[in-house]
């Protein structure tokens, strides 16, 4: 028995090593980190001007980011929601469409977890896909927002004390920090602490890897789906708010270039769109990547469609680098060579 | 406070921030430190030591934030005559591109600001949104110029100057073409608006509606969609207006640019409609409105020319630098009415 006890530490030992190097192994965002580094490294030989004017950088961060941090919630179960950049365009709209400012953020937030309701009830009641689903909200919410706002942009409160309490947003609060960024943080730590310490933040992952598995582990899968999508359409409201405030105008159109921007950024960090794999922390690590890559050929003057091309190029990158990608094309180069090296020698002359 | 003082005064505060990031950054990382402090520090020497080749040549970085670049047919004009105006002026421009969106032009505006130019380009995405830009601008000492579509009046003292069409103005000259050759019938039209939310769309509109209104109040507009300055959205439009007022009661469109207006005009065909004996108007005068001025399906539209608008973006920003304020804070495009009668005129000959 202690024999046993001394074998099982020494195998401890070694285990621990294996531990470690399965641990790494399993992240999911390694290819983030390694693309923020590249990124990094660039920028210092390039042009620096992306650390020294770092609340530019992270403004421009923190909006994708807190759109693509309530998306990665709702990819980790398997789902997908279209809508956030409807949602956030609706939010500013109908928060602008308050004469009392206080009451408009209430009501907008509040609304952007309305319509996360919806979408999982979409989803988990009606059993329609989550693409289909939301895509059919990003398209009602835009008409929404367009009713609402009578096609016009809509300037925030009743007076000017409004105006200039909006355009206070946008100044530095602690630091160099904007509140944008002090919220897009704060949602950052909530969201992780949910997903990766909470046992329901947890369970998104069962959800999202088999959740007929979860069904039978007695996971409230639905629960779950409905809090993912909750998630999603609060902070997508939250980036509503929090862009109309510092414009002191709630645009309509808003989003339109955030919602692949968010979806690029949960990808690149990491996160399996089939769900079931992926991270909080792999998400802000792709934003990072992202948006410093962006900010950076913004700086060198670099064209839109070119910044695209790089984008696109990263994107592409990352999913093919995918470990599971990699392994699954190892596997079949082995049995192409395998096969062809049979057939090599059964035509070979004895 | 003059150009030149602001200008000084926006360099100080420069190195200053500078500084101060710098410092800020040595307790986070050792790496970017040092970047950040040769950065910081070998700048002003530069600059100082540059001081008299700048004062026989001077040379200007001038950021442009622009809602559209070479991805539009006007964009794809625009942009190589402004390009030729910088380079000739010895500025070293940089573009942006925020596709209309009103955040990323905010988002482009914050980076343009902290990349400390001599002068900001501004072509406002929505024109409401912009006072924090103009703010943020005007804190850090850099002159900002508007571009196309100017900025709402209550934020212009953020501005030095505008150059570029006078939007208002065309919807204006759009809707006399029209009241023109309606004369006293009694008609009804439908109207094709720009991109909903955008300060272009909404001048035009209301120039347009304000001078049928006054001008002639004969012409009713049945309803009116916006057509996204395409001409497959403007297509749609104008088939679902038609359907909704039914295609008898149309005697006219109104289409805020001459992308739209040959969509419009598609939409009339597909229901078998001949478009000549209909009124129809429209902004642009470009390489697809033009031709239909001439082939009688487009009565009247309004010149727009792009190569005037990027050039003088640039002439304009180049006179503020060098501390010549303009007596007109405008400097608008002469709004040409062009008709089958001047439609082959190489005066107006379409540019984009």
């Amino acid at each position: 028995m202690s024999e046993k006890q001394v074998l099982s530490l020494g195998n401890r030992a070694e285990s621990r090593k294996d531990r470690v190097i399965a641990a790494i192994a399993r992240r999911t965002d390694q290819r983030a980190i390694i693309l923020l580094l590249v990124v990094c490294v660039v920028a210092l030989f390039v042009d620096t001007t992306v650390f020294t004017a770092y609340g530019a950088t992270l403004s421009f961060i923190a909006l994708t980011g807190l759109l693509a941090l309530g998306l990665t919630a709702v990819i980790l179960m398997g789902e997908l929601d279209l809508s956030i950049a409807s949602i956030l365009a609706v939010s500013g709209v109908v928060m602008a469409s308050f004469d009392n400012v206080a009451i408009g953020i209430v009501v907008a937030l509040a609304m952007g977890i309305v319509v996360g309701i919806i979408n999982a009830f979409m989803v988990v009641k009606i059993g329609i896909n989550s693409f289909i689903a939301t895509l059919g909200t990003l398209f009602a919410l835009q008409g929404i927002a367009f009713v609402v706002s009578n096609e016009e942009p809509v300037r925030i409160g009743d007076s000017q004390e409004d105006i200039e309490a909006g355009l206070a947003f946008g100044d530095e609060l602690i630091g160099p920090f904007t509140p944008r960024v002090l919220l897009f943080i704060l949602a950052f730590v909530l969201i992780h602490l949910f997903v990766s310490r909470m046992r329901a933040g947890r369970e998104f992952y069962a959800v999202g890897g088999n959740r007929q598995a979860a069904r039978d582990a007695g996971i409230p899968v639905n629960r779950r789906v409905f809090t993912g999508f909750m998630i999603s359409g609060f902070v997508a409201a939250l980036g509503g708010v929090i862009n109309t405030l510092e414009l002191t105008t709630a645009d309509p159109t808003a989003g339109g270039t955030l919602l692949l921007a968010s979806f690029a950024a949960a990808i690149v960090g990491g996160n399996l769109l089939k769900g079931g794999r992926g991270s909080i922390f792999g998400t802000m690590i792709g934003v990072f990547a992202l948006g410093i890559m962006t900010v950076l050929l913004k700086f060198q003057g670099v064209q839109v469609d070119i910044q695209q091309i790089f984008i696109g190029g990263v994107l592409l990158l990352a999913v093919i680098t995918d470990p599971a990608s990699v392994r699954d094309v190892a596997q079949r180069v082995r049995v192409l060579f395998t096969e062809f090296n049979k057939t090599a020698s059964a035509s070979r002359p004895e | 406070m003059s150009a030149a003082h602001k200008r000084e005064k926006g360099r100080n505060m420069r190195i200053n921030r500078k500084s101060m990031m710098a410092a800020g950054l040595a307790a986070t990382a050792a790496l970017v430190l040092s970047a950040c402090a040769a950065d910081s520090e070998e700048e002003p020497v530069a600059e100082e030591g540059a001081g008299e080749e700048e004062a026989m040549e001077e040379s200007w970085t001038v950021h442009a934030l622009l809602p559209q670049g070479t991805d539009q047919p006007y964009g794809g004009t625009y942009l190589p005559p402004m390009q030729e105006a910088a380079e000739a002026n010895n500025i070293e421009l940089t573009l942006y591109n925020s596709g209309y969106d009103g955040a990323q032009q905010s988002s482009d505006c914050e980076i343009a600001v902290a990349a400390q130019p001599d002068l900001i380009i501004l072509w406002p995405a929505v024109g409401d949104a912009v006072t924090p830009c103009l703010q943020a601008a005007n804190d850090a000492g850099i002159p900002v110029t508007v571009t196309n579509s100017d900025v709402p009046a209550e934020v212009q003292d953020l501005t030095a100057a505008y150059t570029g069409p006078d939007t208002y103005g065309q919807g204006v000259a759009s809707a006399e073409i029209m009241c023109d050759i309606v004369g006293d019938e009694e008609v009804g039209i439908l109207q094709v608006n720009g991109a909903t939310g955008n300060s272009t769309a909404i001048d035009r509109r209301a120039g347009f509606q304000d001078t049928v209104a006054a001008n002639c109040p004969n012409v009713t507009i049945l309803q009116e969609e916006p057509g996204d300055w395409g001409a497959a959205p403007s297509q749609e439009a104008v088939a679902d207006m038609l359907t909704a007022v039914g295609p008898e009661n149309v005697d006219g469109i109104y289409a805020a640019d001459d992308t739209m207006v040959a969509g419009a005009i598609d939409a009339l065909k597909a229901q078998g409609i001949d478009p000549a004996p209909l009124y129809i108007t429209s902004i642009g005068n470009t390489e697809l409105g033009n031709p239909l001025v001439l082939n009688g399906e487009l009565d009247g539209t309004v010149f727009q020319s792009s190569s005037w608008d990027g050039e003088n973006a640039i002439n304009m920003a180049v006179q503020v630098l060098n501390g010549e304020i303009p007596e007109d804070r405008a400097l608008f495009m002469p709004d040409v009415k062009v008709t089958a009668e001047n439609a082959d005129d190489p005066a107006v000959a379409p540019e984009w």
